[in-house]
């Protein structure tokens, strides 16, 4: 699961900045006498800190002097009320941008999410899954460039949805509950994994965990056509219904996967993942 | 009162420890207990499994970073790959962490472990494939947040010895070079 950084002002050029901050605070603090603390660059624009933070990594407000004996005891949820920042819900376009300022660091912003309020976290995960549910299903600028789309992968959305994919197809089962959820779900996380291994082994370029999170999306459709299923049980509207929505899903993970791939090879690729959503629109046209 | 007597440190966050421990040990309860109670493999799985993710989350994103201050995660740099990070404060808060919280937070953690794979052993005795599945899925959550948070820890054991060679080093060098400047 990954996070973003952009819970405070977007880092721009400051990362160099902060960079020599922190050697002047470490210069600072080791060297006494004949020191040579370089000169302290002017602090980038200020930004919203919270109020008590626990490491000197907190650049640019602080001016460089020994680390003050900061308390990181008081960073208890309920102690941080209204100053702590609220991150900005993750968008896709402005996932690109901060990112980079940050990746050179990995001092600055970061050690600021090791002492947010845990609401914070909360906030900036769920606007996590709904962004990348917008960015995987809906028609939306970022899909000719799949990898950079799904960059901020997170397991969450796919948990719920395969869940709740269970959860309705065991709902509409009359006989055998319990073995249909599990088939169910063995069948779609067993299925991601070998999907993604299959991608790897055809000598495709997709991380892991970025295919297992694109997949669990591209359930979405899936999972809206077995709750219209559940609830209208008229067998012509459900094999409507269910194609849909299957054409849809497979539509979503048509790029992610093809592009992943040698162009030769991309219908080794793309078929076994159309045909596991095939299965589960099988799954549900037939459970009555 | 003996006045010479050691002070016994107390939870630094109490709070934090109660929902550290109270979620896992909700998801094994629920687990062992249902067993007695319900007939139903779904409500099972799914109450279970859901706890045993909101533990994990709580976990990584909560008591990781507030009782012994460390944080793992993945990112995908901009040429596409994944790259794992770990962090953890700076030493002085490091030095400062509650005893307590952190012997609490590494012994649970590994105690869950243990606990999923012999309740995992017993269903893969009485051949029930379907709980072994929510036996695996649990375990898998919580050897990740091991695996995450120890190789955090030697990373953090990692700085601690760079910083203090560096420091050495340092110091070492500055006070040569005063040594020379008097002569």
């Amino acid at each position: 699961m990954s996070h973003s950084h952009s819970d405070t002002v977007p880092l721009h050029a400051s990362s160099q900045s902060d960079i020599d901050e922190i050697e002047n605070l470490i210069n600072a603090s080791v060297l006494s006498g004949p020191a040579t603390v370089r000169p302290a660059r002017p602090p980038s624009p200020a930004r919203a800190q919270i109020p008590v933070s626990s490491s000197p990594f907190l650049p640019s407000s602080i001016p460089p002097e020994p680390p003050q004996k900061l308390s990181n005891q008081k960073f208890v949820p309920a102690a941080a009320p209204a100053p702590a920042p609220a991150p900005p819900p993750l968008s896709a376009a402005a996932s690109g941008v901060p990112r980079q300022g940050v990746e050179a660091t990995g001092f600055g912003p970061p050690s600021n999410t090791l002492t947010e309020p845990v609401w914070d976290t909360v906030k900036r995960d769920m606007s996590r899954i709904v962004s990348n549910l917008k960015l995987v299903v809906f028609p939306n600028p970022y899909r000719e460039d799949p990898g950079k789309a799904l960059r901020d992968w997170d397991l969450w959305g796919p948990f719920f949805f395969i869940v709740f994919l269970g959860l309705v197809l065991s709902w509409s089962a009359s006989v055998k509950k319990s073995e249909v959820f599990a088939v169910a779900f063995a069948v779609l996380a067993a299925g991601a994994v070998i999907l993604t291994l299959n991608v790897l082994l055809l000598g495709g370029h997709i991380i892991f965990f970025q295919s297992l999170s694109l997949l669990g999306y591209c359930l979405f459709p899936l999972d809206v056509g077995a709750l219209i299923c559940l609830l209208k049980d008229n067998v012509i509207l459900k094999v409507i219904v269910v194609s849909v929505t299957l054409a849809w899903s497979s539509w979503a993970a048509y790029p992610f996967m093809s592009t992943a791939v040698n162009p030769r090879r991309k219908a080794l690729a793309l078929y076994p993942v159309f045909l596991m959503y095939v299965s589960v629109g099988f799954l549900i046209i037939a459970i009555d | 009162m003996d006045p010479s007597q050691p002070v016994v440190e107390n939870y630094a966050n109490p709070k934090t420890c109660f929902f550290h421990v109270i979620f896992k040990a909700a998801a094994l309860a629920f687990y062992i207990l249902s067993a007695l109670f319900f007939d139903n493999f779904v409500i099972i799985f799914v109450v279970t499994v859901f706890l045993a993710a909101l533990d994990f989350w709580v976990v990584k994103n909560v008591s990781g970073r507030i009782l012994v201050g460390l944080r793992w995660w993945n990112e995908i740099d901009d040429n596409g790959e994944s790259v794992w990070r770990f962090e953890c404060l700076d030493q002085e808060s490091l030095a400062r962490m509650n005893k307590k919280d952190s012997w609490l937070f590494w012994w649970t953690l590994y105690l869950t472990a243990v606990a999923w794979t012999i309740l995992g052993i017993f269903s893969l005795i009485r051949f029930q494939a379907d709980y072994l599945l929510v036996v695996g899925v649990c375990l898998t959550l919580s050897i990740a947040n091991i695996v995450g948070f120890t190789k955090c820890r030697k990373d953090a054991k990692k700085q601690i010895q760079a910083f203090a060679t560096q420091t050495i080093a340092s110091r070492f060098s500055s006070t040569i070079q005063s040594a020379f400047s008097v002569v």
